[in-house]
């Protein structure tokens, strides 16, 4: 019988703020730990959690395999009660952690152009996937293009030392604090057309209203665009159907598909839009 | 794989269903059973009771679906599924595989839909008992739910024992007045067990936004926070009928398993806990025992039903 995966207790090497209510975390984990590919995620509690009981899903940020063990980091925002008790987590503290789960990125298209779209904390796995990428020989590495947007200059992290791998970098902030003004989409709306249809390929994660304004803006630029989606979940395994997301079915009608299991990766042209789901 | 020098006898019989021992998985927090095969051996579990089943496929609610709430969580999945068809052609085969008893958990918009759906399952090859979620709403009498009235929840039963031969589980919602008069009405019905409980409905609002964090609304609250409610209603329900007890709500330790085995449940499922724990029932499992072990009891038959209570015979 092939050995069971399971849920393991890592220890906590840092949990630094790096800017207002956003922590870097990295954690020490066992050698069962699977290498994540990029977009795979992890279920992560405290070992002991009181009265929430439920692990959070987190893209991983970053991953050092090792000898002996590995590190994995994530990078998240204090949204809630969950990632409250996690911001608290000191160096040496155990937690819970589940995965590498979900589908990563489809990587094996090899298309000489690469967009990347991040807004806020969906650099995350937008960071994991440049430094994938990194990894490739050079003469086989295709053009990668940034576009990172946040809500002010503070927020807008994972980006150093991404340059020498990147042929241009655009960066946006709500606040005009640092770069162009606005949403991360409108240079990119600019920029679109100078890129071959045929190959091409856009990888995003970002908020709702980014996502959107994405998806939009691929309706009369058919390049192939991957996205990497949020929502709650319980187990992260594909059991509770809890982290639905209504995508176009087979038949052109609305179907529920789980973030964590079918994603979070998805096509973004399968995503039903509330107006289009008939869910508003 | 464990070690026990002085084997304890676990196996207990549910109304004609044979378990290896009193653990099993709740419906709705173990899919069909692939999903945690990875963390898991089935074949160590009493049974799995998979997801509900439909006649047709159901697409479920909108999102959000599930919230985190203090020692608990709302759901209102929506009761989503691949159908009963798809079921039997596309997931039994694997269940079948595994040495472990397959309960299929079935609902119905109307009477006749679940019986349609256990005379299909009772034809299925590798089902061995139905558990019948009385909580969804009759569509033909306005929407009340089955299982809040005795005289619809014994038409329930009545329908699906007439449909097969497979042992019935009837499966009783909490959000009731008197649960055990319910569970005597399915008893009379044929019945051959009851579990106990379903998700307790409850809310939860995003005061910034003042909304609620569901989409629709209400939701089935699960976990440690249902667990007393859950354990009084299991061992009311097993003072009033004959029929075995099953007993789940907040099921997390073997601590919490045993408590429902003293109140009088033949057996027990463990539902949420999996999403704290992957392999919450094996853990559940061990725990039981080694508690037999602790206090020199052989067979795990000799504590169900064994709370002492002074002035009670």
């Amino acid at each position: 019988m092939p050995e069971k995966e399971a849920l393991l207790d890592g220890r906590v090497i840092s949990n630094w703020e790096i800017a207002k209510g956003h922590l870097v975390m990295t954690v020490r984990l066992p050698r069962a730990f699977g290498e994540p590919l990029p977009g795979q995620f992890v279920m992560v509690r405290p070992k002991e959690s009181g009265e929430r009981l439920l692990g959070r899903p987190f893209s991983v940020y970053g991953f050092q395999p090792g000898r002996r063990s590995a590190t994995v980091a994530i990078l998240y925002r204090v949204a809630g009660e969950g990632t409250r008790a996690l911001s608290l987590l000191r160096r040496g503290d155990i937690l819970k952690i589940l995965g590498p789960l979900g589908r990563p990125f489809d990587v094996s298209h090899h298309r000489k152009n690469i967009v990347l779209v991040a807004g806020g904390i969906g650099i995350a796995p937008i960071r994991f996937l440049l430094e994938h990428l990194k990894r490739l020989a050079a003469e086989e590495r295709p053009g990668i293009s940034l576009y990172a947007g946040a809500k002010t200059a503070g927020e807008l992290f994972g980006l150093e030392g991404l340059e020498p791998f990147c042929r241009e970098v655009h960066v946006c902030t709500d606040d005009c604090s640092v770069g162009r003004h606005g949403l991360v989409t409108e240079p990119l709306a600019e920029n679109l057309a100078a890129f071959p249809l045929d190959d091409t390929v856009i990888y995003a994660c970002g908020p709702a209203g980014m996502i959107r304004e994405l998806a939009a803006l691929l309706r009369d630029h058919p390049v192939p665009c991957q996205v990497s989606l949020e929502e709650r979940m319980a187990c992260g395994v594909g059991a509770c159907l809890g982290c639905a997301v209504a995508v176009r079915g087979p038949d052109g009608g609305r179907q529920y598909r789980r973030v964590c299991r079918e994603g979070p990766v998805f096509d973004i042209r399968d995503i039903l839009w509330d107006a289009e789901s008939g869910d508003a | 794989m464990m070690i026990d020098p002085v084997r304890r006898r676990m196996a207990v019989s549910i109304g004609g269903l044979r378990l290896k021992n009193p653990v099993m998985t709740a419906s709705g927090t173990f899919g069909y059973g692939d999903e945690y095969a990875p963390y898991v051996d089935l074949n160590c579990l009493g049974a799995v009771v998979v997801k509900g089943l439909s006649l047709e496929p159901r697409a479920g609610n909108p999102p959000p679906r599930i919230m985190e709430t203090p020692c608990g969580m709302l759901n209102a999945v929506g009761l989503q599924n691949i159908g009963v068809k798809a079921f039997i052609r596309e997931k039994l085969p694997f269940l079948r595989d595994h040495d472990v008893a397959v309960v299929a958990n079935i609902f119905g918009e109307s009477v006749e839909e679940y019986a349609a759906v256990a005379e299909l399952l009772g034809r299925a090859e590798g089902v061995h008992a139905l558990e019948v979620n009385i909580s969804c709403p009759n569509v033909k009498r306005g929407g009340v739910a089955f299982g809040t009235d005795p005289d619809m929840a014994a038409e329930v039963t009545r329908a699906v024992k007439a449909a097969t031969g497979l042992p019935v589980i009837v499966k009783l919602t909490p959000n009731v007045t008197d649960i055990a008069g319910i569970a005597a009405a399915v008893e009379a019905a044929g019945a051959d067990a009851v579990s106990l409980i379903n998700t307790l409905t409850g809310m939860s609002v995003d005061i910034e936004r003042r909304v609620p964090h569901l989409r629709n609304v209400t939701g089935g609250l699960s976990g440690p926070a249902i667990r007393p409610v859950a354990l009084r209603m299991v061992w009311q329900v097993a003072r009033r009928v004959s029929i075995p007890v099953i007993g789940l709500g907040g099921i997390m330790t073997a601590r919490d398993a045993l408590e429902f085995l003293i109140a009088g449940a033949r057996a027990v499922q463990v539902g949420t806990a999996h999403f704290v724990q992957p392999c919450a029932c094996e853990e559940v499992l061990s725990g039981i025992e080694a508690y037999l072990e602790r206090h020199g009891i052989e067979d795990v038959n000799d504590v169900i039903g064994s709370l002492k209570i002074e002035g009670l015979p």
